[in-house]
């Protein structure tokens, strides 16, 4: 049972990565520093802000989030499956005549097939936002207390390429870091 | 919000921004001059050879140019309505589509002049053989008609002037206090447009067969406003993007949630014709049916068909993804396409009425359409050069020039 409990600890905490953080109290040097920190040649690293920083995602270049195309995927395998689930209902497991209309009367059904395109697209893009952002990771290594109401951080892992500890210090603190530190995250 | 130093130098922007003013070229004269000239012989011609067919082919075309003209009064009011930034810089793009209202008049007078060609209920004999038409009589008659679309111009053209001509006018003074005298009267519009325009879709389609009836007909015909409005004012943009003005100051980002509108229209549009269309089916009554059956058979169905693939299913697809609202060319071809689609739409609704087993569509459909395009072009592109093409002192075009999407 206690074993248990950390196993289920260790993964709400999240994996953590060795790595070098840098942390600003200007939001506008992060994104400058985040600008800078790609151009050196680094591709993946996180940046940590209290609220969301206008023009981080161009900064940093991510990527457009595949969400769109998920929730486009699950809506035309809702849309097949009101289609076939309609018909297999009201045609052929059970066929009730209705008003005297066909078995499997397409405009009846439209609504129950769009309503099932809605539900699928709507569920799948919550349960792939939750997937993709590895939630439910309650309990992240913690930078620095501060990250979560003034302060702002740049974190790169050991593991990235091109990741050099001491290269990434100069750069951080030529952008006006007011600390840099070797930490977990 | 604009701050406070925009406020008091709004003109100072300007003229950093170069907003540019709008030249009608010697080209677009040549066509909208040989679009008019085309309209008018096609006219004169059908007149004599075809009346009842060119009245139709001309009530096509008028309710479509009405509606586009009208769609820009619209939108303008919802932006004042709304307090939106985001749309200050393409407000006067909408704006000018309202500048055809004054020449839609003269079309609706001549109109007028052809209905008793149309309208069954504007024949006494028939109205008296009817006991149906009888009844309606109350509502469907020459008189009330008449008065109705006096009526209805007139408070367009008012409200033409109290939101069009207070826009314009700030653009002089910058008093701001317009902003909310504009506010005001695009409420008051909102529910005048609301109430005439679904009754001049009433009169002017739907009584073209006065026996059938369909109460969600106005939004059936407000929601292909909304989308051929959106479609005709990106078009307007990307035209004047290619003769180097309003560059960098409505930028993909307005074109962006423009085509958002667009792309929300589409699907507006197929829930109202769909949410028809399953009402009538589900009850089954013949007074009902009788407009669909003609439509779902023989001839008139791949019409049918290519309306909902083309009015909903075409654009749907092609604007779903981001880079589809935000790549002018595209934009460009789908706006272009869903206009198509508005006219197949409304003569789709028009012409079964007369023609129910044969499609006819031909050379006096398209020069009708091609001379109130013509003038259509020519109201629109003259309000362009006589005014500026944004409001260049409106108190909210900071926020408007600072527009983003992020998604």
């Amino acid at each position: 049972m206690a074993d248990l409990i950390t196993k289920i600890e260790a993964a709400l905490r999240g994996p953590g990565q060795k790595g070098i953080a840098g942390i600003w109290t200007d939001e506008h040097k992060l994104v400058e520093a985040a600008r800078k920190t790609r151009e050196s040649g680094i591709k993946k690293f996180e940046a940590i802000s209290p609220y969301p920083l206008h023009g981080i995602d161009d900064a940093m270049n991510i990527p457009r989030s595949i969400i769109p195309y998920i929730a486009f995927a699950a809506g035309l395998t809702g849309c097949t499956f009101g289609v076939w689930f309609t018909w297999w209902t009201s045609a052929v497991d059970w066929p009730l005549i209705i008003g005297g209309k066909p078995l499997w009367s397409l405009a009846a059904f439209v609504p129950v097939i769009f309503e099932c395109t809605i539900l699928f697209a709507a569920l799948t893009s919550v349960g792939a936002m939750i997937f993709l952002n590895r939630l439910p990771m309650i309990d992240p290594h913690t930078i620095d207390p501060d990250l979560t109401s003034h302060k702002f951080a740049l974190f790169v892992a050991e593991s990235e390429s091109g990741y050099d500890a001491a290269k990434l210090e100069q750069l951080f603190r030529s952008q006006g870091a007011s600390d840099v530190r070797r930490t977990e995250f | 919000m604009a701050g406070s130093n925009s406020n008091n130098h709004p003109a100072a922007h300007d003229k950093s921004r170069n907003v540019g003013q709008f030249v009608v070229s010697p080209q677009l004269k040549t066509v909208y001059s040989i679009l008019i000239f085309v309209g008018l012989a096609g006219l004169v011609v059908g007149l004599m050879r075809d009346p009842s067919r060119t009245w139709m082919a001309y009530l096509v075309s008028f309710f479509y140019f009405i509606t586009l003209a009208l769609g820009g009064l619209f939108f303008a009011a919802v932006q004042h309505v709304t307090l939106a930034g985001w749309s200050v810089n393409v407000r006067r793009i909408s704006e000018s589509l309202s500048a055809f209202l004054p020449f839609g008049a003269i079309a609706g007078a001549i109109f007028w002049v052809g209905a008793p060609k149309l309208y069954i209920w504007l024949d006494a004999a028939k109205v008296a053989e009817s006991e149906v038409l009888t009844h309606k009589a109350s509502y469907l008659n020459g008189t009330f008609f008449t008065i109705r679309l006096i009526l209805f111009f007139a408070l367009w053209l008012v409200f033409k002037k109290l939101l069009v001509g207070a826009s314009v006018k700030q653009d002089e003074n910058g008093d701001e206090r317009l902003t909310e005298k504009m506010l005001k009267r695009g409420i008051a519009f909102l529910l005048i447009f609301a109430i005439t325009y679904s009754f001049f879709a009433i009169d002017m389609l739907m009584s073209i067969d006065p026996t059938w009836f369909s109460t969600i007909f106005g939004i059936y015909a407000f929601a292909g406003l909304f989308q051929s409005t959106m479609a005709f004012m990106i078009l307007i943009i990307l035209y004047l993007h290619k003769k180097n003005l309003l560059v960098g100051i409505v930028n993909e980002n307005h074109l962006h949630d423009l085509g958002k509108f667009l792309f929300a229209f589409t699907v507006f549009w197929c829930y109202i014709a769909f949410s028809q269309y399953m009402l009538i089916w589900y009850a089954n009554l013949p007074e009902e049916t009788k407009f669909i059956i003609p439509r779902t058979e023989g001839q008139w169905l791949p019409l049918s068909l290519l309306l909902l693939i083309g009015k909903f299913f075409v654009p749907f697809l092609a604007l779903m993804p981001r880079w589809a609202k935000r790549t002018p060319t595209h934009l460009a071809a789908i706006s272009i396409w869903v206009l198509a689609m508005q006219y197949l739409d409304i003569y789709w609704l028009v012409y079964p009425a007369k023609y129910s087993t044969e499609v006819h569509f031909g050379l006096y459909e398209i020069c009708v359409y091609a001379g109130f395009l013509g003038v259509f072009l020519f109201a629109v592109s003259r309000f362009l050069s006589r005014h500026n093409l944004i409001p260049i002192r409106d108190p909210r075009i900071e926020e408007s020039m600072h527009h983003h999407v992020t998604y």
